[in-house]
């Protein structure tokens, strides 16, 4: 089977010092909704650009559907864009953007006309069709810019943020959103985004970029639930980090001596950081309470803050390190107060060390 | 009770309507305040000029050309539809469009050249040497040309060499010349303006949805900088369809143009009225002229 979009070995540089991709090979499969997640400056939107062909690799190999695009410019390639601040053109009415595309490949008038029509009612904008971007809301803009580009059947969608502008609610309702056009029209979704819920949401694949350099690729529960190095830990979802030392197989020591049963890989003696999610962490008042066969840490409360849905508690285990504990609100939540000695529990299987 | 105690106390009062339209009123006073010496300026010297050379243009004139303000008429109004005038504003006329026309194709490309240099430095060191010409004197600069177009000028001697063309001093050609390059930093600075506040985000989407080089330039790039072109095309438009001095020292006597001809009005021919119902007019165009290419260029300038 051939590959929606392959990159083999693909870098580009800025300039004689600014690497902005570092030699990265991604396959991406056809019909895959594949998300590039990571921080600001980490080169997924370059890496997003190369595959439109709005910016060149310096050096490697991009191809879609098998074929090199090498130096072609964007408007030889299949594939369309939604822009981050969406670009809609100003001197244009809503019809005039969404069917710019198909103008441009000069289709017939009557051609254009309908499947300008069936792409503003997909994205649920029909009666607009006369109306200026500016007179529209940044939803509605957001619905324009991805008509605009699906209105031309590209072979893949690249999304460069396409929610960053909107606020919360709007946010996740397009999310939804995205993901049933996805399956309606059944074409490749390269989306790139800094937020990891909406990466965790949406994608069947998730590419994590760091500095020019894919961290890891794997779906959503692979990325959250064993990251392969401390990046990927830390940079998808929250996270504790405690430093710590591998004991035997299977078990490693804190800073304070305790030890603790977790996923490990790394050699006896060696140096590594211990990942625990909030939400997987247990908090009794005593040892007794605390069902036995799992890790219990002693620790005191020094922070407790409110999140509506959760309560997270920020307790000090050991002289320095501190652990968030997260507990859902439900009827019946236990409280405790800042100052309070408590036990954490844990299953050894939420716990993993990795090496830094 | 001192001043600064009931001060204080005002300031420490609730806010009304009333004290709030009472501080409004203020504002807009203090606005025009700042505003006064424009206006002053502005009424004395062109409102009320303007204004004396429309009652000139009504008046008469005595035997030895001294303007009389008697026997109210209509003459020069009348006189400006002489096939001479026609001529000579025909003449003008045509002269101040292709002026912008050329300016606006020379003007362009540089523009947007200097637009795209992605270093600010680069920009800013290009747009000082469009400025530079305005460091000397206009008079000068065009004494320059004279120089250049006279029989022993580099110019001249160019096209000698090559046979493609004589002396051109005193010519339509020569006036041409030194109208475009003295109206060119015009065209180019609100052409750069307009090229530089793009969004060229807006070309990439253009060309991601399969358009052309050239055509995202004339789809999106061009559309979007009119303003610009408005903009310059008046700035050069209007100053070169009244053109004085360019006309009087690079076209001899031969090239007269409606600005020479109100000059010679109010000196050589005396004959105040005809010069001001001239100006007038051309003032007058000009409004309708400007007023015209507005509207059909949108609001957006």
């Amino acid at each position: 089977m051939t590959s929606a979009v392959s990159l083999h070995a693909v870098t580009k540089r800025f300039g004689e010092d600014i690497i902005a991709v570092d030699d990265v090979d991604l396959q991406i499969e056809d019909g895959e909704f594949f998300s590039l997640l990571g921080p600001s400056g980490c080169g997924k939107t370059t890496t997003l650009r190369m595959v439109a062909g709005l910016e060149f690799p310096t050096e490697g190999s991009v191809r879609i559907y098998d074929e090199e695009m090498g130096l072609r410019p964007p408007n030889k390639r299949p594939v369309n864009t939604v822009f981050q601040s969406y670009a809609l053109f100003p001197h244009m009415d809503v019809a005039g953007n969404v069917g710019f595309g198909l103008k441009m490949q000069k289709f017939d008038e009557s051609d254009i006309r309908r499947r300008v029509g069936e792409a503003i009612d997909l994205v649920r904008l029909t009666g607009l069709e006369r109306r200026s971007p500016k007179e529209l809301s940044g939803g509605q803009q957001q619905r324009v810019a991805l008509a605009r580009a699906l209105v031309n059947s590209p072979k893949v969608l690249l999304l460069d943020e396409p929610l960053g502008a909107l606020d919360l609610k709007l946010r996740q309702t397009m999310q939804f959103e995205l993901k049933d056009i996805q399956h309606e029209v059944g074409i490749t979704f390269i989306y790139v985004t800094h937020d990891q819920g909406e990466a965790l949401t949406m994608s069947d694949r998730i590419g994590v970029m760091k500095e020019g350099r894919l961290a890891q690729i794997g779906s959503p529960e692979d990325v959250y639930e064993s990251p392969e190095n401390l990046f990927v830990a830390g940079f998808v979802g929250e996270m504790c980090l405690l430093p710590a030392v591998v004991a035997d197989p299977g078990s490693v020591t804190l800073n304070g001596g305790e030890v603790i049963r977790a996923r490990t890989s790394s050699p006896r003696g060696e140096p590594v950081i211990l990942t625990i999610r909030p939400e997987k962490l247990h908090i009794y008042s005593t040892a007794a309470e605390a069902p036995p066969d799992r890790n219990a840490l002693k620790g005191s409360i020094v922070r407790r803050t409110f999140y509506g849905e959760s309560m997270v508690y920020e307790v000090q285990v050991g002289l320095s390190d501190t652990i968030d504990v997260r507990v859902e609100n439900v009827p019946g939540m236990r409280r405790w107060d800042v100052g309070d000695q408590v036990i954490i529990d844990f299953h050894p299987q939420a716990a993993m060390a990795l090496e830094e | 009770m001192t001043l600064l105690d009931e001060r204080k106390t005002a300031e420490e009062e609730a806010v009304s309507p009333k004290l709030e339209r009472r501080a409004r009123r203020r504002e807009s006073w203090r606005g025009f305040f700042h505003a006064a010496p424009a206006y002053v300026y502005l009424t004395f010297f062109f409102v009320l000029p303007l204004l004396i050379i429309f009652v000139f243009s009504f008046a008469s004139r005595s035997n030895t050309g001294k303007p009389l303000l008697e026997n109210w008429n209509l003459d020069s109004w009348t006189r400006l539809v002489d096939p001479l005038v026609r001529t000579i504003a025909v003449r003008s006329l045509t002269m101040a469009i292709a002026n912008t026309v050329l300016c606006l194709i020379i003007a362009y490309p540089f523009a947007y050249w200097i637009a795209t240099r992605a270093k600010q430095r680069t920009r800013t060191l290009l747009l000082i040497a469009v400025l530079i010409p305005f460091w000397s004197n206009f008079l000068v600069r065009t004494y320059a040309w004279r120089m250049l177009l006279d029989s022993d000028g580099y110019i001249t001697q160019f096209g000698e060499l090559t046979g493609l063309w004589g002396r051109m001093l005193f010519t339509q050609p020569a006036v041409f010349i030194g109208l475009v390059y003295g109206y060119l930093p015009f065209m180019v600075l609100p052409l750069y303006a307009a090229l530089e506040r793009m969004d060229w985000g807006l070309v990439e989407a253009g060309r991601d949805l399969y358009a052309s080089g050239s055509k995202a330039f004339r789809k999106i790039t061009l559309p979007l900088s009119k303003p610009g072109i408005i903009a310059g095309s008046i700035l050069v438009f209007i100053p070169s369809l009244g053109a004085y001095v360019t006309p009087d020292i690079l076209g001899g006597a031969k090239t007269n143009l409606l600005g020479n001809l109100i000059v010679t009005q109010f000196q050589a021919a005396r004959n105040w009225p005809f010069g001001s119902a001239l100006s007038g007019a051309i003032l007058i165009v000009m409004l309708v002229a400007t007023m015209i290419y507005f509207r059909t260029g949108g609001r957006t300038i």
